[in-house]
This record gives C-alpha cells, sequence and structure tokens, in this order.
C-alpha cells in the first residue's frame, strides 16, 4: 500500500492549529500564541510518541478486521412509494420478487449457524425496497428469531399501524423511518406512489413516541437542501432521538438530477447540527444527527464508529453484506443491479465463501490511499470517500467523493466542536456513559 | 467512565464547583468502554439498549 503522506500534518482551522496524523487519527487542538509561537508543545509530541504504535494497531484493526456486524435482508423487491432517489433499479422492483417463508426462515438458520460459536447476537436488519409489504412475514421471523438474532427495520412507514409500533417496541426492534421534510409538499413530492407520506409518518413518529430504537433517515436533494435545520425542529418536536441526514447517492442515473448544490448542503447541514445542539441545550430531549455524530467519533473515538459508509474501506463486504429478494449476496445495497459484484446465492454460497469472493475483495481493497485526490489529503480516514457503488456507477471507483468538499467541511465542523466542548449535545447521554479515555493531555499535565 | 472535564458541558472543577476554563491544548481519544451488543455504543439498528426500552 503506498502511503504519500505518512507522518504528522499540521493547519489552521477558525483560528486554531490542528496537528494530526491521517493515519492512525492521533490529532491535537491549539491555539498560536504568535506569529512565531511554538503550536506543538513537548508533552503532545510525548503523547503521540507514546501512544502511535496502539493508534496503528487499532486503525489497522477498524479498517481491515472482517467481522460481520450485521447482515441487510431485502425480503422483497416491491414498493410503495417510487421514490425519485431510490438506490434500487427500476427494473429489478418491477420483477417484484419476495421471499417465502421457507426461504426466509432458511436464510434464518443459515446466518444463525454460521455464527452460532458467537456470544453476540447477530444483527439482522430488513432493507429496501419497502419491507413491510411483507410485514405478516418479517413479524413472524421477528417473533421467532428474537432470542437469535437483533433486528432493525428500514422503512416508509406507510404501512406501520399502531398495534406493529408496539410490536416493534416490545421485541426492541431498531427502526429506521425515511423521511426528507418538514414540508408535505416537499416530502410528499419525492413519494409520488404514495397518497400523503408525511401525513402518515408523522402519526407513526407520534405512536413511538421517543422510542430509543428509532432512527429517521433524510435523504438531501436538491429539493429540500435548505430545510434541514426545519427538519431538525420538526423532528425534536416529535421526540425523534436520531436523524442521519445523508446526501442522496447518485448511483442510479435518475437520482443525479437531484444532487443538492454542495455549498448549500454544507450550510444547511452545519446549521441543522448547531440547531440540534441548540434544542438539546434548551429541553429535555436530545436530537442526534448521527452522522455528523459519527464524523465527531471518527475523531474522538474512531473505534466507536457505527456507520461504515465513511470508513476505508468501507463496510461493504466486509463488515456486512446484503441478501436480495432472489437470494443474491452483494456487499451492500447499492450494488444492487450492478455487474461484476455478486458474491453468490444465499440458497447455494456458504457465508464464508462470500467473504471470500472475488467481488467482496474488489470492495475491501478499495482504500483512500489508492485513490489520487485521496492520497494526500490528511482528513482521508475520517471521511473515507463514500461510495465505492457510486463512484464505480459514474465510471471508476478510484475517484474522489461526490461530495469531498462536505465531507471536508463537516470534518472541521467536528474539530470545531470538539474545542468548544460541545460533545455533551453531540452523543447520546447513555454513550458518553460508555466511553473512557485512552489518554487525556490534559489530565497528564 | 468519561472524564467530565472535557467532552461534557458543564464541567465544574472538584475542588472549586467552577466551571472549567478551555484549555488552550486539546488532545485524547476515547474507546468503549461497555459496548452494546459487542458493537459501538451508538444506538442504531438491532441494539436498543434493553434496560432502556420504552414500553
Amino acid at each position: 500500500m503506498k502511503k504519500k503522506t505518512r507522518g504528522l500534518h499540521f493547519w489552521k482551522n477558525n483560528g486554531d492549529d490542528i496537528l494530526l496524523d491521517a493515519d492512525n487519527l492521533f490529532w491535537a487542538l491549539g491555539r498560536r500564541t504568535g506569529e512565531t509561537g511554538t503550536f506543538i508543545p513537548k508533552r503532545t509530541l510525548e503523547l503521540y510518541a507514546k501512544f502511535k504504535e496502539a493508534l496503528d494497531e487499532e486503525i489497522e484493526d477498524l479498517r481491515f478486521g472482517q467481522e460481520l456486524t450485521a447482515i441487510y435482508i431485502d425480503p422483497t423487491d416491491k414498493c410503495n412509494a417510487a421514490c425519485q432517489y431510490c438506490y434500487i433499479p427500476d427494473d429489478i422492483k418491477q420483477r417484484g420478487a419476495s421471499l417465502g417463508k421457507n426461504e426466509l426462515d432458511l436464510i434464518l438458520k443459515k446466518i444463525a449457524a454460521h455464527f452460532r460459536l458467537e456470544k453476540r447476537k447477530q444483527v439482522i436488519i430488513f432493507h429496501a425496497a419497502e419491507p413491510l409489504l411483507v410485514k405478516d412475514l418479517l413479524f413472524e421471523a421477528i417473533s421467532r428469531y428474537k432470542n437469535t438474532f437483533k433486528f432493525g427495520i428500514q422503512t416508509n412507514g406507510l404501512l406501520l399501524e399502531k398495534e406493529d409500533v408496539g410490536f416493534l417496541i416490545k421485541n426492541r426492534v431498531g427502526i429506521g423511518i425515511s423521511l426528507d421534510s418538514a414540508s408535505r409538499d416537499t416530502n410528499n413530492r419525492l413519494r409520488p406512489s404514495a397518497s400523503d407520506a408525511f401525513k402518515k409518518v408523522s402519526q407513526v413518529l407520534e405512536w413511538f413516541n421517543g422510542y430509543a430504537g428509532l432512527n429517521v433517515i433524510t435523504t438531501i436533494t436538491k429539493h429540500n437542501v435548505n430545510q434541514l435545520p426545519g427538519m431538525v425542529e420538526y423532528l425534536h418536536s416529535k421526540k425523534v432521538p436520531c436523524v442521519l441526514m445523508n446526501p442522496v447517492r447518485l448511483t442510479q442515473v435518475k437520482a443525479r438530477a437531484l444532487k443538492p448544490d454542495e455549498p448549500a448542503m454544507t450550510r444547511s447541514f452545519i446549521k441543522a447540527v448547531d440547531r440540534a445542539m441548540e434544542l438539546s441545550k434548551k429541553t429535555k430531549h436530545k436530537l442526534i444527527i448521527g452522522n455528523f455524530t459519527n464524523t465527531v467519533l471518527s475523531i474522538i473515538a474512531p473505534a466507536a464508529r457505527r456507520l461504515m459508509c465513511d470508513i476505508s474501506p468501507c463496510g461493504g463486504g466486509r463488515c456486512f453484506f446484503t441478501v436480495t429478494a432472489t437470494g443474491d449476496i452483494v456487499p451492500c445495497g447499492e450494488f444492487i443491479g450492478i455487474k461484476g459484484f455478486t458474491a453468490g446465492n444465499i440458497f447455494k454460497t456458504s457465508i464464508s465463501q462470500a467473504m471470500s469472493s472475488k467481488p467482496f475483495k474488489k470492495i475491501r481493497e478499495r482504500t483512500v490511499e489508492k485513490i489520487k485526490e485521496c492520497a494526500d489529503c490528511k482528513l482521508r480516514n475520517m471521511c473515507g470517500a463514500p461510495c465505492p457503488a457510486e463512484l464505480h456507477s459514474m465510471g471508476n471507483m478510484y475517484q474522489r467523493s461526490v461530495f469531498c468538499e462536505f465531507y471536508k467541511s463537516v470534518i472541521m465542523h467536528a474539530f470545531k466542536m470538539i474545542k468548544e466542548n460541545k460533545i455533551g449535545y453531540l452523543l447520546r447521554a447513555a454513550s458518553l456513559e460508555n466511553l473512557k479515555y485512552r489518554y487525556n493531555l490534559c489530565a497528564e499535565r | 467512565m468519561m472524564n467530565k472535564k472535557i467532552g461534557t458541558p458543564n464541567g465544574r472543577n472538584k475542588n472549586t464547583g467552577k466551571k472549567d476554563k478551555p484549555v488552550d491544548n486539546i488532545s485524547y481519544r476515547l474507546k468503549c468502554a461497555k459496548t452494546a451488543n459487542g458493537l459501538s455504543h451508538f444506538v442504531m439498528y438491532g441494539d436498543v439498549p434493553e434496560d432502556k426500552t420504552l414500553l
């Protein structure tokens, strides 16, 4: 692996100096005392020397470990919303395949057998197209396997009823609901097949009533790009604990027409982060913008990162994979319909075979050091240059991220929040309690 | 568990009870003391805390 810029980088951000080892993510923030002032105190360099090797190992494990942490199952190709930015090709949705009860049972048994020696429960996530179109199938599987797996569902929420919400809470199912705007018109415009998705989801959020396993996913497009702070206010009023505000993936050609203006997205996203912190500070309810929190974690606690798109190589085919409605195994849902990335079929291929397959290796070999624009970027291991599927579909996965400048600005804002000591508003209270220092410069004075 | 001096709001000096002053030089690294479902602490799909689930 070619590493062009090993060592400590040094630059300014909002008047502060930042010191960073781009490879093991050792960092220090300081304020220059004068034009000729020295930023790097001796004790900072001593700290770096003391922990460098341990941090190298930590990041090596994070980036190149192959521990499966989740398996996505798409139980059906069908959908009832037709979101304009959907990552599943239209021809696959029109195919309309769905898993049957015996097929899903076989898949879950196979996964359980693969992980039979693991102490922890494997995470199973039912994902797109719209999994609740086969709600009975999923709920029956959750009931049957709740002692074997932890479950999550990503849904547009249109088919959820009050008793369903009770079932999901009772069984501690993680639930992600797609909602793109606090404006009814904007949200519904993106989902032309649904009669009034906004009204329905608004009701569903109230039924969940602040449930800890609830997340909202807001996909940022040109239609809602300036509405993110308003979205934060809306979700906070609904007691939602976590939202992911993700830039639209341009994997599918039709999604490219929805690309948001990058500077506008950056401004709006950072305003949303700041608004969420203000609301969390003023009220008893804390709303986390999950992808910003994940960026903060990439600086202060890299091994605690939860999202897998901004680690290089990404988590696809490494920490998780997707099983489609026909049983095909792909590194990630973004690869559905892209030729050359199917690792086999769950009904014929073992999980070990899939993990060692060429398509999965191809994704695991895609590191930021091999991308020309990223090799010299000091932030490369905080952003990870997502997403290989998106970039492959645009010609070449070894190019910089579509929203490179956005990610850089968000990372800089994360450094600013760390400097301003606002971490307490960005992580859940329980999360803070579960973190401990590996080292702390202040404590070593 | 996490030191209140950095990383949490309203950090206070143990002796004086006054708010800590911002420090000029910061560098720290955190790791998970306890993990949810063997993963990280961050509640996402599938790792809803069992003792805090709202029923």
